[in-house]
């Protein structure tokens, strides 16, 4: 099998959300050769770039991207070691701290948004759901954030969105993160309004939204 | 029957584990494992289908997905467990109507049939945020005023003195009551005191709120209704379980509210049939609910109007309906808001799937996905009624092919609905009356509806 015909096996190891598949086409794609970096950008990532295409036409759902996203990790446990041993990094570093706000238990969007920014290779933080301002600050500042993303799905939880940008702007750190926000309740209005960085609208904008705004201010 | 002792401990019995597993190991692959085991197939030529033996074979999926499994405590970790025995002992054992109500204003609401030419019990209103008490008062007048509403639902006030009602805060305690004695007001001025308000408490996700909020000062009595959220899926925590410890030593009505998700952990529409069902079950079990409010909705619309959602709310209504004995509100998310064509054409493929497949209850379909401030108006209600009332006329058979002809009109512009008007934009607040063409809409579009075949004639 040569290099590309391997890649495309890795990509739709992913699509077809088999973890065993995944790990296994790893391993050869390491032993014919072919760097861990091309394996992860031109394999993984291709692959859960269509997962979440189709995810986003309502053509699969939440568990067919769920698994896939564990087939990524089941290669990634292969390949994460390659790239280390060879100092090679993915293309996006980026740090997003995100979470549910104060007052809201809701998660399934958190997750979704979470799970796609990590396979696109976002470093996550995920605070978990009804958490305060002051977490959202203080978790940002311990993971040396880029971005905060703040979830709610209830009206009145939309205050808790605007509460986290105020504690930033009072402790004077505004200016250090990039914040977006999301939820059923909001839109782009609301977040110009709150002075947030941007909106996303589904999880799959909220991922090329995130990647547009952190590449803007690399 | 288990008593809620005996479920409470089931959440320190069960399996521990972390969340993730559950989604990941328990609930996702039993579902598919269930679902592809009982047959159940999505039919989308077919919104709203008219097989008893198909709903009766969904009910024992539920049956067979619910003890398979459970519910996961998110406070323990760990999943609740219940058999088979153990679910149908529940069914079994229940009751099938809720006393709501006091005075002339008292009712038992009842179970139906699929095809059931009674009417449903109609519940009328919404929690929708209002900005002002004047709009809020205006909208439970005229709620109250709707001689055939059984009960009602309040809106939230947005904020209190100008401070923005944040859940879980103290001036949601303060908002809470607020709304309730404002709400008793207004039924009393619409000369219906005894109306049972059947949402609350509408401003509160925290139990201290409902707990404090419900004491006889303020207004409330055991026969209105209190809603007890799950977490979707198949999800509860000690928040809600504490609600209905305190409400079930008052006596008062649980009401247990759900939102099954099409395209979230309960996958396509065939899986999420089985969940929406297995809800049914969940509230008669863990909430030892008197009624339940559920609305299953779509996870990338956020509504319930999309043809694989109808499909969901007929086929998990008939197979409840025909073997579940809880008296259920069914509660459609219109896309579109108040004052468009498009939301009267969603509302009236709702309440045709949700009437016709036997549901006990319909409840006012809320505009624009219930997320606009202001967004809701009297029309909507009175246009609830009026459907809900006319298509207990109707069979399934005959609504599958007006449901069908009206996602003809509607079903291309789900993503770009239009949001429509806000209270303020079509009605006069003082008055509390509708604009003209806000009436000559109306008008337009029931005659509309009543020309496709839908029986408005008699009840408009």
């Amino acid at each position: 099998m040569d290099k590309q015909q391997l890649l495309e096996k890795l990509a739709q190891a992913i699509v077809d959300t088999d973890p065993d598949l995944a790990r296994a086409v790893a391993k050869e794609a390491i032993a014919s050769g072919i760097s861990p970096l091309e394996a992860v950008e031109q394999g993984l990532s291709k692959g859960m770039s269509t997962i979440g295409d189709l995810f986003g036409r309502g053509e699969v759902f939440l568990p067919e991207l769920l698994l896939s996203a564990n087939a990524f990790n089941a290669a990634m446990e292969v390949l994460k070691p390659e790239l280390e041993a060879r100092k090679q990094q993915t293309a996006q570093t980026a740090t997003v701290v995100l979470g549910t706000v104060q007052g809201d238990l809701h998660s399934i969007g958190k997750n979704i948004v979470a799970t796609l920014l990590e396979t696109s290779g976002f470093r996550i933080v995920d605070l978990g759901v009804d958490r305060s301002p002051l977490d959202f600050v203080q978790e940002a500042a311990k993971a040396h954030a880029d971005v905060i993303a703040l979830s709610c799905l209830m009206t009145t939880t939309m205050p808790s969105q605007k509460a986290v940008i105020d504690v930033l702007k009072e402790m004077k750190v505004r200016d250090k993160y990039l914040v977006v926000v999301g939820g059923a309740p909001t839109s782009q209005k609301w977040a110009d309004e709150i002075g947030a960085d941007g909106y996303g609208q589904s999880a799959v904008d909220a991922v090329a939204l995130v990647k547009r705004l952190v590449s803007r201010k690399k | 029957m288990l008593n809620f002792l005996d479920i409470y401990e089931r959440t320190l019995q069960g399996p521990i584990m972390p969340e993730q597993d559950f989604d990941m190991k328990v609930l996702m692959p039993t579902l598919k494992q269930v679902t592809k085991q009982y047959g159940i197939q999505y039919d989308k030529d077919n919104p709203v289908p008219s097989s008893d033996a198909d709903a009766d074979n969904l009910f024992h999926a539920a049956v067979d997905f619910l003890s398979r499994c459970g519910i996961y405590c998110q406070n323990t970790n760990r999943v609740m467990q219940f058999s088979q025995a153990e679910i149908l002992q529940a069914v079994k054992e229940t009751s099938g109507c809720c006393r709501a109500g006091e005075g002339d204003d008292a009712r038992v609401f009842r179970m139906r049939k699929p095809d059931d030419p009674k009417s449903p019990w109609l519940h009328v209103g919404s929690g929708i945020v209002c900005t002002t008490e004047e709009m809020f008062t205006n909208l439970v007048e005229a709620y109250g005023s709707i001689a055939q509403a059984n009960s009602i639902s309040i809106s939230a006030l947005d904020t209190l003195r100008g401070i923005p009602v944040m859940a879980g805060s103290p001036v949601e305690i303060y908002a809470a009551i607020r709304g309730i004695k404002i709400g008793r007001e207004a039924l009393r001025r619409a000369g219906r005191p005894g109306l049972p308000i059947m949402n609350l408490i509408s401003t509160s996700a925290s139990a201290v709120t409902t707990i404090a909020a419900s004491a006889a000062q303020f207004g409330l009595r055991p026969s209105d209704g209190w809603l007890v959220g799950a977490i979707s899926e198949m999800k509860i925590d000690f928040g809600a379980m504490n609600k209905i410890a305190y409400l079930l030593n008052w006596g008062a009505n649980v009401g247990a509210e759900t939102s099954p998700i099409l395209g979230g952990y309960a996958g396509g529409p065939a899986s999420t049939a089985v969940v929406s069902t297995a809800y049914i079950l969940m509230g008669l079990l863990v909430h030892q609910g008197k009624y339940q409010l559920t609305f299953p909705i779509h996870f990338r619309y956020g509504c319930s109007s999309p043809r694989d959602v109808l499909w969901v709310v007929a086929a998990s209504c008939q197979a409840a309906s025909r073997n579940i004995p809880m008296p259920v509100i069914w509660l459609g998310y219109m896309a579109a808001g108040p004052c468009t064509p498009m939301y009267f054409y969603e509302a009236a493929a709702y309440l045709l799937a949700a009437t016709t497949s036997g549901a006990p209850s319909v409840q006012t379909p809320h505009p624009a996905k219930a997320v606009k401030v202001d967004g809701i108006t009297p029309m909507e209600a009175r246009f609830g009624v009026a459907l809900g009332t006319a298509a207990a006329q109707v069979k399934r058979q005959q609504a599958n092919e007006l449901v069908k002809q009206l996602l003809a009109k509607y079903e291309h512009q789900i993503e770009t609905a239009p949001t429509g008007s806000r209270y303020q934009e079509c009605f006069d607040a003082p008055t509390g009356k509708p604009n003209a063409e806000y009436v000559r809409l109306y008008e337009q579009v029931t005659n509309e509806l009543a020309q496709m075949g839908i029986p408005l004639e008699e009840v408009i």
